[in-house]
């Protein structure tokens, strides 16, 4: 079919491959005209009232099934939030603490190793090691990892 | 193809093309080796460890609120994590994990101020290094930004920003969010955490045919003619369809800061009290836009050049949509070697 060749040589197109290119370009032409149109104040004014009522409808929903529960003496999602939000606030308060362990270890093990230095230098063991020891501490910290699991 | 053989590819086109959307929930994603460094409430801070290290100073990757981090590891053969292990460097990951309606009280200031420094603590501490870089994608680098922003001494060295707002005034987001009608407060007080699937339907309304129709004509056409490879789309539809809920807390103060007052860019930006000064991001700092970013447009990141207070600042501008930056085989191609080339002159080896 693609026999007859363009006035630039190429083969002139099929009446399929037309028609797609045809239809390619309505719809990018469409694709556009549904971008402008979403970006329109009109279009926000729209989307920000569907929100809004879908957030409403939610919260009777919600609401609906709350009671329902509360009368039944069961346990409802609130609940069961308040007891979340209570262990992540534990949780909080033990990464804190393990933070702060770990920071006094190390500071332990900088002094521990500070004074080894100082008590080596003192005996007149020699300057290198002071040097050495040095190197260990500062702020580089290496430990293993303190949980650990593969995926 | 002839009219006959048309007819019969028809049907045999259909089933595939059922076959594909039905089963991209099997798609693996997120398969490199890794293990878990540290966890903290959801948050899991992952390591992948190169078995050709060269450099230094390790990489924290900061994904967004939206979506989940696999991105960065999409699949094997495509995959930045993959491609920055390969380069020599020691890859960490931070993944927010998945929300839910208890963690509605989290706000921006939980990332800021606490996952953030813990995750660049913990990434020290795996590495026994001293300073790190970090990159982060559209929220996770606004976040990274406010973080060296809040924290001047914060050991951060490198700091990658892709595809960040910053200025969201002019973004169809802002158009949609910034006005008054749209009551930020009932949605985060009502929904707790802000459903995923309504930010995705947000997402995909901005290109609404494209993303409703567009792709899977494409998708249809390419099985019609026998060059389809399942294995890309299905992945990026797997990660596409991931929509993990946005705290409330946290939507409220990221719809309110960035949309409706703007405060990043006209410097009023406080978390826990403090303001938030961009002139302390002395960082090097390279940041990367996307020609075609209509999520995060291009002109709403350039303002955060002349503002931060570093005196190594690289603009990298490139092609393509917000995803499409750092995903696909063209990101492989043309920006990914790219940002491992200013990385390395910028980490010891």
């Amino acid at each position: 079919m693609a026999d007859k060749p363009n006035t630039d040589g190429a083969p002139a197109p099929t009446p399929e491959q037309e028609v797609r290119r045809l239809y390619e370009e309505a719809e990018s032409r469409v694709a556009k005209a549904t971008e402008r149109a979403v970006s329109r104040d009109s279009f926000g004014e729209l989307l920000a009232m569907v929100t809004e009522n879908a957030v409403a409808v939610t919260r009777i929903g919600n609401e609906a099934m709350d009671l329902v529960l509360r009368n039944l003496r069961l346990a409802g999602r609130q609940d069961i939030n308040r007891l979340t939000r209570a262990l992540g606030r534990t949780e909080d308060k033990l990464e804190q603490v393990l933070q702060e362990v770990e920071r006094l270890r190390d500071d332990l093990d900088d002094d521990a190793s500070a004074n080894g230095t100082s008590s080596r230098r003192a005996s007149g063991s020699g300057s290198s090691r002071s040097g050495s020891g040095s190197g260990s501490g500062g702020t580089t910290r290496r430990r293993a990892t303190r949980r650990s699991s593969s995926s | 193809m002839t009219p006959f053989e048309r007819l019969a590819r028809t049907p045999i086109a259909a089933l595939e093309f059922a076959n594909t959307l039905l089963t991209v929930p099997d798609a693996e994603i997120g398969t490199t080796p890794r293990e878990a460094v540290w966890t903290h409430r959801n948050t899991t801070l992952w390591r992948y460890r190169s078995s050709n290290r060269q450099y230094a100073v390790p990489v924290l990757l900061v994904f967004a609120l939206i979506n989940r981090p696999d991105i960065f590891d999409l699949r094997a053969g495509n995959s930045f994590v993959e491609f920055l292990l390969e380069e020599g460097y020691d890859v960490f990951l931070l993944d927010w994990g998945v929300f839910d309606e208890s963690d509605s009280d989290i706000g921006l200031d939980y990332f800021v101020c606490d996952e953030i420094p813990s995750a660049i603590r913990e990434t020290l501490r795996a590495s026994g290094q001293d300073e790190v870089s970090v990159l982060g994608w559209c929220i996770g680098g606004t976040l990274s930004l406010m973080h060296c922003g809040l924290y001047p001494d914060t050991p951060v060295r490198n700091l990658l920003l892709l595809t960040t707002p910053v200025d969201t005034s002019g973004s169809l987001y802002f158009n949609w969010t910034a006005r008054d009608s749209f009551d930020v407060d009932h949605v985060a007080d009502v929904y707790g955490s802000v459903p995923g699937r309504q930010i995705d339907w947000a997402n995909k309304l901005m290109k609404p045919v494209t993303n409703y129709w567009t792709t899977y004509r494409r998708v249809w056409q390419q099985i019609y003619e026998g060059d389809f490879k399942p294995d890309a789309y299905q992945a990026m539809a797997k990660w596409v369809a991931d929509n993990p809920p946005f705290p409330g807390q946290a939507y409220r103060e990221w719809i309110t800061f960035m949309y409706k007052e703007n405060r990043l860019v006209r410097d009023r930006m406080r978390i826990r009290g403090k303001r938030v000064d961009l002139g302390n991001v002395d960082q090097n700092v390279l940041v990367v836009t996307a020609g075609a970013d209509h999520i995060a447009p291009r002109e709403g990141t350039l303002p955060l050049l002349d503002m931060i207070g570093s005196e190594d600042v690289t603009h990298f501008d490139r092609p393509g949509g917000h995803i499409g930056l750092m995903a696909g085989s063209r990101a492989r191609r043309e920006i990914w070697p790219d940002l491992a080339e200013w990385l390395g002159e910028r980490s010891d080896r």
